[in-house]
């Protein structure tokens, strides 16, 4: 494993761990109380935490989470109870900001940007913390306490050191205890040198050694006379392999293996006068408990059976498998059957049909993962803007366990964030007697659901608030030059002006929202993602986002076509619906274009043969089929010669060289390989109809 | 009639060699096909396959010689006819040499694949700066005594930019 794997490990699993931490700590404000599991858990993250950190070398990150770490291992022996209830939102915020302080880091981290330094006033915060959970404790430990709640740096010094002594007894089980001969003289040096055989061979990060700092303090020499130099393993075959090593070793009288217990440890006495007494000597009976706990808890964690695999792996079995499929239907509707009876073929041709829909089905399902995600982001939202805000609102999230395509779920997380800052800012009412006298609970709701639908996902964002005033946002559209003030607009139009982009109907901008681009962001990132948004909204009673998302981008479903020899899709979202009709009903405008009356209104007509300068083609309306196309705030009909079918397809990006004639900027987005190995060209309606308008 | 094309795409893998096996290391095989009766040679390493019969999807909005796209196997390739892209009127029959340069597939039309012959690099030379030719890196005379190879430039043949 490379360094820069082990870093991408790192910073996966501390972002995972962070998750993790932060939706246990809102769950357990709402219920004002951290239970015992969540402790056990909190505390298992932050020691995972602090000892990938200490590995990886970030300092800070490790010290920070071994003071949080100290903090829970007091709230665990003492069991909630010893934070006073009038301590407890100092406790969550804490805890938040931290896990704020780490995605920091993180992010730091993987910019290779250098990390903050300055943690002093965040321990600070933390100590003080500490201190007062630790004054509700029994008053004998009070010396001791004083010195764990002095400011940072001293119970820094102190605090890693311990955290050593105990740590490695509880990671490193397998003890050898090293005795030299008698007066053969600077055995610090020469336990250092045992130290340096014994890395050549096992890594670090596998092994410790008691007393620390052998190499440069010859005091140690007689301690080590003494009580023997101990060598600590995380494995018994690590130990194994040391023995030699240490036998061979010059000067060694003897040597004892010896295993971790994880009662208090002779050897604690022994590095005690070595590291300082107070703090060290107090915890050392307790910590090696509480780590060999957190060992435990964490084998706990292992045995979910999860992996986690490359996203490019998974492009690559999808693309494959799509292969297969193609390669399926070529096979069994080969034309080389053609008049034959081959009753064996058939039955195995169906199993082998059945077989491909499955891998088909599993390939896909593997991209899937749930919303839950990030939903659960969303709780910090809400509750952060509740304090800022001063208003009580609830969050409830429904079907949060809808899985959706990776890329989907990346990129749903802004859109779902700014209409649910929308909804604390704008919907809910700012004064809680409001919301009584029109007769609603006094905590506001936000409602987050996600359904599957089958072929696309339906995310729900909606509040009991206000609700939109039409009339506000219509003078303020008007204002913003976005509407005519001599037209009369219809409830739904109105809704549309708050996606226009630089709308916002809020006066002031605050921290939250009102810079006018909240709702036209949440447009056009859904619609980048071939979905789409509609508003719906009853004054009064609140308002209602509804998005509108295909589950995967990389299959949709699409309207195949046919012009003269070439066949088209078009996206079904954006077909209104298909017309035939006479070369009659064609109208003409004064520059030869053309246009049709459908319904309410003219429509211009593309006729797809002679924009793409196609070699054949219907060349009269009425041999073929107008398709009418809508897209974003185009609406037009193409003219094709006929409808295909409906189709699930597989959408192929067009191959590099192609895309340097800008073909793009045609209407053209991408490609497909049809059942029978031909290929179909996708259609981008918003793209024809502005090359159109600009041929 | 595409599944044929596809099922029965044939490797052109009995093209002669007369190269000895021991390859030089001053020497590569070059892949040797005719356009117009010009011998025009490619680096082996960079063909891909040879296939007889494909069937190209239009793909309109594109210059002529771009004959259009077609389906290799789940890979979109696009197909360049090189008597158009050389002003040379389309031939009769043809084959297609699929070509990955850089990771930039291209299928090449060509008249005919004659054969797959060792070339020592040092017997390429620069083409004569008065008659610079488009397409066309270097030349050589081959070793057979069989006449001269033009060198493709698949650099300029995938840039977009040289036309």
């Amino acid at each position: 494993m490379s360094n820069n794997d082990i870093l991408d490990m790192y910073i996966y699993e501390t972002n995972t761990l962070l998750e993790q931490l932060e939706s246990i700590v809102l769950d357990a404000e709402k219920e004002n109380t951290f239970s015992q599991d969540n402790v056990n858990e909190i505390f298992r993250i932050m020691h995972t935490i602090k000892g990938s950190s200490a590995m990886m070398e970030f300092d800070t990150l490790a010290q920070v989470s071994h003071r949080i770490e100290d903090m829970f291992f007091l709230i665990r022996e003492g069991t909630m109870s010893v934070v006073k209830e009038e301590d407890r939102p100092a406790l969550f915020d804490v805890m938040l900001h931290s896990v704020d302080y780490f995605r920091e880091e993180m992010e730091k981290v993987e910019a290779e940007q250098p990390l903050n330094k300055d943690v002093d006033s965040f321990l600070g915060n933390i100590n003080s913390l500490i201190a007062k959970i630790k004054g509700e404790e029994i008053p004998a430990e009070e010396p001791a306490k004083a010195s764990a709640a002095a400011p940072a740096p001293a119970a820094e010094a102190s605090a890693p050191a311990a955290v050593r002594t105990s740590e490695g007894s509880a990671e490193f089980p397998y003890g050898l205890r090293v005795f030299f001969d008698d007066g053969c003289g600077m055995e610090n040096l020469r336990a250092f040198m045992l130290v340096t055989s014994v890395q050549g061979f096992c890594a670090e990060a596998d092994f410790t050694y008691q007393p620390a700092g052998v190499e440069n303090d010859s005091s140690l020499s007689e301690v080590v006379i003494e009580h023997g130099f101990l060598l600590q393993f995380r494995s018994d075959a690590d130990r194994a392999r040391a023995v030699p090593v240490v036998m061979t070793a010059g000067s060694v009288h003897s040597y004892e293996e010896e295993n971790y217990v994880p009662a208090p440890p002779p050897e604690a006495k022994p590095s005690a006068p070595v590291q300082e007494a107070g703090p060290a000597a107090q915890k050392a009976p307790a910590a090696p408990a509480a780590q060999s706990g957190a060992q435990q808890h964490q084998a706990q964690g292992q045995k979910e059976s999860l992996i986690s695999v490359g996203l490019s792996k998974l492009d690559q079995l999808s693309a494959i498998v799509g292969e297969i499929v193609i390669t399926e239907a070529m096979v069994t509707g080969s034309p080389d059957l053609k008049g034959l009876h081959l009753d064996g073929f058939a039955k195995s041709a169906r199993q082998l049909r059945k077989l491909t829909d499955e891998l088909q089905d599993v390939s896909m399902s593997l991209r899937m993962i749930p919303v839950a995600n990030t939903f659960q982001k969303m709780n910090r939202i809400v509750r952060d803007m509740c304090k800022k805000l001063n208003k009580q609102v609830k969050l409830t999230l429904v079907g949060e366990n809808t899985e959706v395509d990776k890329t989907i779920v990346d990129s749903i997380g802004d859109p779902i964030m700014h209409m649910v800052r929308n909804s604390m800012d704008h919907g809910i009412e700012e004064n809680v007697q409001d919301r009584i006298e029109a007769g609603k609970d006094p905590v506001g709701e936000i409602l987050l659901s996600a359904q599957d639908t089958g072929s696309e996902v339906i995310i729900q964002i909606s509040d009991d608030g206000a609700g939109v005033n039409d009339e506000a946002v219509l003078a303020k559209a008007i204002r913003n030059g976005i509407a005519s003030p001599d037209v009369e607009y219809s409830h739904k139009e109105i809704l549309n002006f708050l996606m226009a982009p630089g709308f916002s109907t809020n006066t002031q901008v605050t921290e939250f929202s009102g810079r006018g681009v909240g709702m036209d962001v949440v447009k056009s990132g859904v619609e980048s993602l071939g979905g789409s948004v509609s508003i719906s909204s009853e004054q009064g009673k609140g308002m209602t986002t509804i998005m509108r998302i295909p589950l995967t981008m990389a299959i949709m479903d699409g309207m195949e076509v046919s012009v003269g020899n070439s066949i088209f899709t078009i996206p079904i979202n954006n077909i209104r619906s298909s017309i035939k009709t006479t070369e009659e009903a064609i109208l003409h405008d004064s520059v030869n274009g053309e246009m049709v009356k459908m319904l309410d209104g003219y429509y211009p007509v593309i006729r797809a043969r002679d924009f793409y300068n196609l070699p054949g083609g219907a060349e009269r309306i009425d041999d073929g089929v107008l398709m009418w196309l809508e897209s974003g705030d185009c609406s037009y009909c193409l003219f094709v010669d006929e409808l295909l079918g409906e189709q699930q397809i597989v959408v192929k990006p067009l191959p590099a060289y192609v895309n340097n004639f800008d073909i793009k900027n045609y209407g053209i987005t991408g490609c497909s390989i049809l059942g029978d190995g031909n290929i179909s060209i996708i259609l981008d309606a918003g793209g024809l109809y502005a090359a159109a308008r600009n041929g | 009639m595409s599944n044929e094309n596809v099922l029965f795409q044939v490797e052109e893998d009995e093209v002669e060699t007369n190269a000895p096996e021991d390859e030089g290391a001053g020497s590569r095989k070059h892949l040797i096909f005719t356009v117009d009766d010009l011998k025009i040679g490619i680096d082996a390493n960079q063909v891909v396959e040879i296939l007889h019969v494909y069937n190209a999807t239009y793909l309109p909005m594109m210059p002529d010689y771009i004959l259009g796209i077609f389906n290799m196997r789940g890979q979109i390739i696009p197909i360049m006819d090189i008597r158009l892209r050389l002003g040379k009127p389309p031939a009769e029959e043809s084959i297609l040499i699929v070509i990955d340069y850089n990771n930039n597939q291209l299928g090449i039309q060509v008249d005919s694949v004659d054969l797959m012959l060792d070339i020592p690099l040092e017997s390429i030379v620069p083409i004569p700066s008065q008659s610079a030719q488009k397409l066309v890196s270097g030349m050589c005379t081959l070793p057979d005594g069989s006449g001269t190879m033009l060198v493709l430039d698949c650099e300029q043949l995938i840039a977009r930019d040289y036309v």
